[in-house]
């Protein structure tokens, strides 16, 4: 380890958040706020989120380079030009390692040629486009904020930077036909991009979209056809050469997101922003000043969802604790998401190697080189096995 | 003794809701029975779930002095009788320990169908009636309509209704006074041999079966040996005494008192209500009138959830009955859901609030299955049997005909909703008898239809096709035949033996096709497609088809999420457990009781 003495270092990982949005999509439930909305201005919003960043340093965590950094939101893009500042800022205050992955998100109605060449110069790698569709029926359907055209213009500026590009797709639609979802498949191909995300609506109560649902303007979306189209998009992405990685997840070789994997595989990371998370282990936790208990291994902060306090140096967060088995438990769940699976060794420190065998009968799973993975059947009946997996049982 | 003409002996007797429990109440403060401040609300209904639902299930007797403004203190014996028509007989054996009732009635809401019915319960008890219309204080009080609605639809004189608040405490005296003046003092032999009722009975830990009783002749004291008509038991009195509320030893009760005895018995079902009470030797061999053996009406099936919970189910019935005798239980099994038991209740409420006791007071989980009735089986070789279950029904082709319980329904609706009842009442196999208008803003209909109709839903449905307006009432005028068929429900090709019900024939091939689509709504999807058939005798008469599940994961799982989504793990799992599995299927508990929900 490159940490001097036994004082812990900083995770490698870090998660910027940006509740920021142009406007609210009907079928969002995420904590955004229109610029109007915002108590504050969008340059005192950046620096705030860079002191949160920064006070980490100063809680006797030894700092190195960050190996990943993604800016999520909310709508990173909508800060503009100040982007491109955060990110610059966060490079010199706490640094990048050599080959780092820089991402962040954007909207297709925030970003043009000028931003992304900011972008670029700040050092960001890769732009994770909000597109959903390219089809302005759906798009109007969703309420997103852009229109196809724009949504294609976006896409080549990031390109012609020569920065990584993935899409966000949404299936499952009300009004989205195969046809009009297997063209947007391959639009996003068309872009360029070497990552892509495909989604399936899920109609969150509350929200305008589930509103309009209740009132009858048009119905429940089938489950099935949902599941079709993912199963669709799965052929085209990998008959154009993208692999899917992750339930969600198709990349090209060498384009995973680096970020994400962390994610999944139990590393340590940083969140900073309102509403933000983050994970890390107790070690870490303890030397950040968290109080915790004994028989803890991995610890899991939210920052309260509070502009006010929530961009305070200290931000008061909300935490919760995993046992060294729980945390293994939970480790073979994200683990299994993935197509490499999960590895025996794992399996066995979480204590399921008994239930992943029983599962096995169900056709979900399958051992294989030893590693466990969700079978070509199972990948999108995760569910089935994760409960048995985090219950333990 | 206490001279019988100082005695009186009444009831309250209301619609739900009219304002019995507070008026009790008030009259107990008024006469300083109960001298605490903090005294619980409403004292008589002293069961939880009694006082949640604000329903009296057990009745209770009071004993208060109250001092007249003739100036003698006057004996009064409160006895609060159970107030739905699952307790009739309970209601019609607390009547009879009675001279008199005060009838209540709400000040805005006017006669309703219980106050209809328990009025003709009292007449026909020959007791003198006081009426009282209380809840003055309400803004929407209309005293004058009401005085006539029942002078109208009841026949009672109501021009002295004693006007009163159970809320602000008005009129609570006069109503005390108008019971002192018009009910009638007991009257009784007191040289004769005892002769006593017993109106309720109730199971104490420590001290055995506890009867609560009305002297008619003679007089009780402790170490008595008595015998139980009915029954023939004999046993000693431990204790006589009174309850003020709380129980009061006194050396003696005797003609026209009422009190409690303790027979230091182990087996409720010796002491049963409507029961003579008698001296062991030399006693009457003449019993009161209007006993009967109380039948349970509404059966169902109670599993646990957990199969490893039969035992304690079983001991939770066990301790249960003893309070309550009317309920009764055996042994049931089923290939779907195990080993549980096939309950009789007096009714539906009855049924309710049984299984929400097992769950509350002794923390079961169970699963119900729908109610049905008891059916009379008459065979082709001359025999016959009741069954009350689905499960016990005879192969069709040795059945000559079935008989099954009716009732005479009494509904009491504004004119304008008249349609909406009549309507509900054709869905329901009912037939129409007769209609009267008791005022201009209130219709009496009659009609008869089987009890197993009744507890398909159509309380609730009535009450809702009448904005609530409805009121009911019903009473049992025995077994008539029906064609009836059983209907069985079979998941994936299997027969679910819990899911079969009896239905009528011309009925079976709309319910089984509502039924079946209810079922498809409430079975989740399974990781397998689950058919799902109706069918009669093996002839299928519907379908539907659960789909196997296609997707179920999370499919955003980021940093942020991946509490959520354990969290959401967690509430799948625990919502599973709440299932049965039958066979390898999952099945919700409400899909038990779909067939009740099945409104064609
Ligand atoms: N305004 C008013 N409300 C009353 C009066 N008496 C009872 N209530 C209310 O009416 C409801 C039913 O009363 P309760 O005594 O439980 O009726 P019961 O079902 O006949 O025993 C309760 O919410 C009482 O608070 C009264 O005189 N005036
Ligand atoms: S852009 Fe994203 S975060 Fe913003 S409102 Fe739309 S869905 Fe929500
Ligand atoms: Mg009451």
């Amino acid at each position: 380890m490159s940490s001097p003495g036994d004082i812990p270092t900083l995770p490698e990982h870090l998660y910027v958040h940006v509740p920021l949005c142009r406007t609210k999509c009907a079928y969002c439930d995420f904590f955004s706020l229109s610029r109007s909305d915002l108590p504050l201005s969008v340059d005192a919003l950046t620096s705030a989120l860079v002191n949160q960043a920064c006070a980490w340093g100063e809680r006797g965590l030894s700092m190195r380079p960050l190996q990943t950094l993604y800016v999520g939101g909310g709508t990173p893009s909508m800060l503009g030009a100040a982007l491109a500042g955060l990110v610059d800022a966060i490079g010199t205050h706490i640094g990048f390692a050599t080959g780092a992955e820089i991402t962040v998100e954007a909207n297709p109605d925030s970003i043009d040629d000028q931003l992304v060449s900011l972008l670029a110069e700040a050092g960001v790698t890769r732009v994770s486009l909000g597109v959903q569709s390219f089809h302005d029926d759906v798009l109007h359907t969703l309420g997103r904020a852009h229109d196809a055209t724009r949504a294609i213009a976006a896409a080549r500026s990031v390109r012609a930077w020569n920065l990584d590009l993935s899409v966000d797709l949404m299936c499952g639609i009300p009004g989205q036909s195969m046809g009009s979802w297997l063209a947007s498949v391959e639009y996003a191909i068309a872009t360029g991009a070497g990552h892509v995300s495909v989604y399936p609506l899920s109609l969150e109560s509350g929200t305008p979209l589930a509103a309009e649902m209740l009132l009858g303007r048009f119905a429940e979306p089938d489950p099935d056809v949902a599941a079709d189209m993912m199963i669709a998009a799965n052929e085209v992405l990998a008959r154009e050469g993208f692999e899917r990685y992750e339930v969600a997840n198709y990349a090209k070789p060498g384009a995973q997101s680096r970020h994400n994997t962390a994610y999944w595989t139990g590393h340590e990371y940083l969140g900073v922003g309102p509403g933000a998370h983050g994970m890390l282990t107790t070690a870490t936790a303890r030397a950040a000043g968290f109080i915790v208990p004994e028989d803890a291994a991995r610890v899991r902060y939210a920052i309260a969802c509070d502009l006010q306090t929530g961009l305070q140096p200290a931000p008061r967060a909300d935490i919760e604790t995993l046992t060294a088995g729980e945390a293994a438990r939970e480790d073979v769940m994200l683990g299994l998401r993935l197509t490499t699976g999960v590895d025996v060794a794992l399996v066995e420190r979480a204590g399921v190697a008994g239930l992943l065998g029983r599962l096995a009968g169900t056709g979900l799973v399958e051992r294989s080189d030893d590693r466990w993975r969700l079978t070509e059947g199972g990948w999108l009946l995760g569910n089935e096995v994760f409960g048995d997996v985090w219950a333990g049982e | 003794m206490t001279d019988p003409t100082l005695i009186r002996n009444f009831s309250i007797i209301a619609h739900i809701d009219h304002g019995k429990s507070t008026l009790a109440d008030r009259m107990l403060e008024l006469t300083n029975t109960i001298a605490d401040r903090d005294m619980m609300e409403q004292v008589l209904d002293s069961m939880d779930i009694e006082r949640e639902r604000g329903i009296t299930i057990k009745a209770q007797a009071v004993r208060v002095y109250f001092e007249a403004s003739d100036g003698q203190t006057y004996q009064l014996n409160l006895i609060d009788t159970p107030g739905h028509v699952d307790f009739t007989y309970e209601v019609s054996r607390s009547l009879a320990a009675c001279e008199g009732v005060l009838l209540v009635v709400d000040a805005s809401q006017g006669v309703e169908a219980q106050t209809v019915a328990n009025a003709q319960l009292a007449m026909n008890a020959h007791l003198e009636i006081v009426p009282l219309i209380n809840k003055i204080d309400l803004p929407a009080a209309d005293p004058e309509r009401v005085r006539h609605e029942i002078e109208e639809g009841l026949a009672i004189p109501a021009d002295e209704a004693v006007l009163t608040s159970g809320k602000t405490g008005i009129g609570v005296r006069e109503a005390l006074e108008a019971v002192v003046k018009h009910v009638p003092h007991p009257v009784g032999d007191p040289d004769a041999p005892l002769k006593a009722l017993i109106f309720d009975s109730y199971f104490d830990a420590y001290r055995g079966v506890v009867a609560l009783v009305r002297i008619v002749d003679g007089h009780v004291r402790k170490g008595m040996k008595v015998r139980m008509l009915a029954t023939q038991t004999v046993t000693d009195v431990e204790e006589v005494g009174v309850r003020r509320p709380a129980n009061l030893p006194v050396d003696e009760l005797g003609v026209g008192e009422v009190g409690y005895l303790i027979t230091g018995l182990k087996d409720p079902s010796l002491v049963k209500v409507g029961d003579t009470v008698t001296l062991a030797r030399n006693g009457t061999e003449d019993p009161l009138p209007g006993y009967r053996e109380v039948k349970p009406m509404v059966y169902t099936g109670l599993f646990p959830i957990d199969g490893d919970q039969y035992p304690e189910l079983r001991d939770a019935l066990d301790k249960l009955q003893l309070n309550d005798p009317a309920l009764i239980y055996d042994p049931e099994s089923s290939h779907a859901l195990g080993f549980g038991f096939r309950v009789g209740f007096l009714g539906l409420l009855h049924m309710e609030v049984v299984k929400e006791r097992l769950e509350r007071e002794f923390d079961l989980d169970l699963l119900a299955t729908a109610p049905s009735v008891e059916y009379h089986i008459f065979r082709t070789n001359g025999t016959s049997e009741y069954i009350h279950s689905p499960q016990d029904m005879p192969d069709p082709g040795t059945i000559d005909h079935i008989e099954e319980p009716y009732l005479k329904v009494t509904v009491l609706v504004p004119p304008e909703y008249v349609g909406p009842v009549m309507e509900l009442a054709e869905g329901h196999r009912a037939s129409f008898k007769d209609m009267q208008y008791l005022s201009k803003t209130t219709v009496e209909m009659h009609y008869e239809m089987p009890l197993s109709e009744l507890i398909m839903d159509y309380f609730d449905q009535l009450k809702s096709r009448t904005k609530g307006y409805a009121s009911m009432d019903y009473e049992y005028i025995g077994y008539r035949t029906s064609e009836l068929v059983k209907l069985d429900v079979l998941l994936a090709t299997k027969i679910v033996d819990a899911l079969s019900f009896i239905v009528h024939k011309d009925k079976a091939y709309a319910r089984g096709k509502v039924l079946t689509e209810k079922l498809r709504e409430i079975i989740p999807r399974q990781m397998f497609e689950v058919p799902i058939q109706a069918a009669i005798g093996g002839r299928i008469i519907a379908r539907e088809t659960v789909k196997a599940k296609r997707k179920d994961v999370l499919a955003k799982c980021y940093g942020g999420d991946i509490t959520r989504k354990r969290k959401l793990l967690e509430k799948q799992k625990k919502g599973k457990k709440r299932m049965k599995n039958v066979g390898n299927i999952e099945v919700p508990q409400e899909a038990f009781m779909a067939i009740l929900k099945v409104d064609e």
